[in-house]
């Protein structure tokens, strides 16, 4: 079994604010490098070079994150204040909550849940309100717009993302995300569940509302959806929280598919980290290839193809299960 | 059916897709760093005009001909001219462009009987005022100037003595040959009286 953090301090609440710590450290200088790499990547598909200031144009995030530190805080009027001010906060909360779920290595885990892939499909769900909370209580168009299109695009597309882990959870008979990537013991699940595998990362970018299903947030129809009157670092929470869904969703696609921490010669929490990041470029790969979907396009996509073709899948995987 | 080849084409051209962005992905960055780098204009860039320097007299050779004032059809051009001492040259002294009246035709490069004129690789001149765009082109020869037109001086000279050494060289070769022809027969010398003419005006000129 492995080691509970909990168990590294005699004391409760030190242990919690020492795993709140980690993870708020490692979220941040994780979102401002991925904004970086993303910047960058964006610009040699684009044939352009990118962000140039300090080496390889590291500082400019930097400078961006003073920027947005230091701008001032609007409120609107008319805006519903409770709810305005409570979205950003529970956008970031939720992320920071599933951060601790995952085990990094076979010893790194901050608590291994037996129900952590329940949990972290709970959690999730948040983060929907939080975009619902935050496009309701802007009361602007714009934003209840992209906060009605998120809530109806991540509802549709959390039925083929469970639908598509359902099959691993058989394949492990566990729950727990230390038991599913512990059960993938020389064959990751990504061969064997290849559907699965592709389903579960097409459903993953369009929960973290990503491109080429960024119609929540589509620049060119809808200002900038559901943030559109949120300035500073409001603003950057929602940004913050965008690049930590992806680490999220691309430690689950890890874990489920990809043995989580397994692999040759290198020690545990580095190959889960390459894996990781590996599925994050892949993600922004498919943001600068592919272009928006329309609505009816994007709700066709995911009640016509991806929930038949994950229905299929979980039928044959039962039957193969049961055969075998 | 159709719904599995519906399937099977989306996702060859998501694969195509990707394979194109990877492409540019391999490919080196066509930016240029503009206000750090400056960028080499194209042969074919048009903008103010200038002198250009020749490399026989190291120097632009302007004769204050006028010929591109009267053939602009902007009226920008303003040039004059003088014959310095003792020479059979003209040099410009005064060579003025009013860019913010020109369009770029390009007539006065033309026209120019010495090919002195040339357009420019100046591509980010900024200014306040339309007097700002009034180009002074002899501005960077005006301190060589003295040297250059001693320099001038001896060349034509040297031209001069070279010519004239060519022509008693010439009419030397040219008596020998008549001597010859009188052996021969009398219609070759008669071919050869042009020549003589033409010599006889370049000595002039």
């Amino acid at each position: 079994m492995p080691s509970n953090i909990l168990h590294f301090f005699d004391n409760f609440w030190l242990a919690i604010g020492a795993t709140i710590a980690i993870v708020m450290a490692y979220l941040s200088v994780n979102a401002i490098m991925l904004i970086w790499l993303e910047r960058k990547l964006a610009a040699r598909i684009q044939r352009r070079i990118g962000p140039t200031r300090g080496p390889f144009g590291l500082v400019q995030q930097i400078f961006d994150m003073v920027k947005l530190f230091s701008k001032e805080l609007i409120t609107p009027d008319h805006v519903n204040r409770v709810l305005y001010l409570i979205a950003p906060v529970m956008i970031f909360a939720p992320v920071m909550a599933l951060c601790t779920l995952f085990p990094i290595s076979a010893t790194w885990v901050f608590h291994d849940y037996s129900v952590a892939v329940v949990l972290l499909l709970a959690i999730s769900g948040v983060n929907i309100l939080a975009i619902f909370f935050a496009g309701w209580g802007s009361n602007n168009k714009y934003a209840l717009l992209g906060a009605v299109r998120a809530v109806a695009q991540n509802i549709s597309y959390e039925i083929p993302l469970i639908l598509s882990i359902i099959p691993i959870v058989m394949m492990a008979n566990s729950l727990s995300l230390y038991g599913i990537a512990d059960a993938q013991t020389g064959v990751p699940y990504v061969l064997l569940q290849p559907i699965a595998a592709i389903i579960f990362i097409i459903s993953a970018t369009a929960e973290t509302n990503r491109a080429p299903f960024d119609i929540p947030e589509a620049e060119s129809e809808l200002v900038a959806g559901f943030h559109t009157e949120y300035s500073g670092m409001r603003f950057g929470m929602f940004f913050f929280a965008e690049y930590s869904n992806m680490i999220i969703v691309c430690g689950l696609a890890t874990v489920l598919f990809l043995g989580g921490w397994k692999g040759p010669y290198l020690p545990g929490p580095v190959w889960f980290f390459i894996k990781v990041y590996a599925l994050i470029i892949l993600m922004m790969w498919f943001r600068w290839t592919f272009p928006r979907l329309r609505f009816d396009q994007l709700m066709k996509f995911a009640w016509m193809v991806l929930v038949p073709l994950a229905l299929i899948n979980l039928l044959i995987t039962t039957f193969v299960l049961k055969l075998i | 059916m159709a719904f599995v080849k519906d399937i099977l084409d989306g996702t060859k051209t998501l694969l195509t897709g990707m394979k194109v962005t990877l492409n540019n992905f391999r490919k080196p960055s066509i930016t240029s760093k503009y206000p750090i780098e400056k960028i080499e204009m194209s042969e074919a860039f048009r903008n103010v005009i200038v002198l250009i320097e020749k490399d026989d007299i190291q120097s632009h050779d302007c004769i204050g001909c006028k010929a591109c004032e009267r053939v602009c059809p902007s009226f920008c051009i303003d040039v004059d001219g003088e014959r310095p001492e003792g020479m059979r040259r003209m040099r410009a002294t005064e060579f003025k462009v009013d860019f913010a009246l020109c369009s770029d035709c390009g007539l006065c490069l033309d026209v120019c009987p010495t090919d002195t004129l040339g357009y420019s690789k100046i591509h980010d001149e900024t200014g306040y005022n339309r007097s700002d765009f009034v180009y002074d082109l002899l501005d960077p020869w005006r301190d060589a100037e003295g040297p250059t037109v001693e320099r001038l001086r001896k060349l034509e000279e040297e031209q001069a003595a070279a010519k004239k050494a060519r022509t008693v060289k010439k009419a030397a070769a040219k008596k020998a040959a008549a001597k010859k022809a009188e052996t021969e027969t009398s219609k070759e010398t008669t071919e050869e009286t042009p020549t003589n003419k033409n010599d006889a005006e370049n000595n002039d000129a």
